[in-house]
């Protein structure tokens, strides 16, 4: 991604990310966690506020701390590592509501061009996935690596 | 190109091992997300190709 983004730290087996928002609201851990669903082959992605007293994740609070779209930079770079560590699988994606599954649109929107060179992007519309296309409305996302 | 250059130009970045992270592994951070997206799938399956 050309956009700059956080430097991240991942545990051993490439499926979770921390790294830290810095921003006018202060400091703030942020977890991505790549989950593996029941379909074997398909992981879930998702990330959020990090509270280490509980060992919980916040995916729903909205940090303002003015740098979406560097934490989606962030995000973005570890879809690499996941998937040089795990090349043949399928990552789900989805918002925890609809603003934020049209902030991930926008995002994947603005860095189209340079991601279908490395990955398969879906997006799903009416239970149906279709390539991802700019100005189109999805629920969910998929991608797949290409090698 | 001399590995360096390669490393500089790699997509896929370094990434320092935090072993602290393990004791997260395992554990369902996003319940509700995940039983969704596993009924979304369950339902309209991967993309045909």
């Amino acid at each position: 991604m050309k956009l700059s983004r956080y430097e991240y730290t991942a545990d051993g087996h490439a499926e979770l990310f921390m790294f830290t928002s810095v921003g006018p609201k202060g400091a703030i851990k942020k977890l991505v966690v790549y989950s593996q669903m029941l379909q074997n082959d398909i992981y879930n992605l998702g990330f959020g506020d990090y509270n280490e007293d509980n060992g919980t994740i916040d995916d729903i609070v909205i940090t303002d701390n003015n740098d979406s779209q560097k934490i989606l930079a962030t995000v973005a770079s570890t879809l690499y590592v996941f998937t040089d560590k795990h090349p043949d699988v399928w990552v789900y994606a989805t918002g925890s509501n609809t603003a934020r599954t049209r902030l991930y649109r926008m995002g994947i929107t603005t860095n189209l061009e340079e991601i279908i060179v490395d990955f398969e992007v879906y997006g799903l519309q009416n239970e149906t996935w279709h390539e991802f296309k700019k100005g189109e409305d999805y629920q969910a996302f998929l991608v797949k690596r290409k090698f | 190109m001399t590995t360096i250059e390669k490393l500089n130009k790699s997509k896929v970045p370094i990434v320092k091992i935090d072993k602290s992270l393990n004791k997260l592994r395992g554990k369902n951070l996003f319940p509700e997300k995940l039983a969704k997206a596993n009924e979304t799938i369950a339902k309209v399956g991967l993309p045909k190709k």
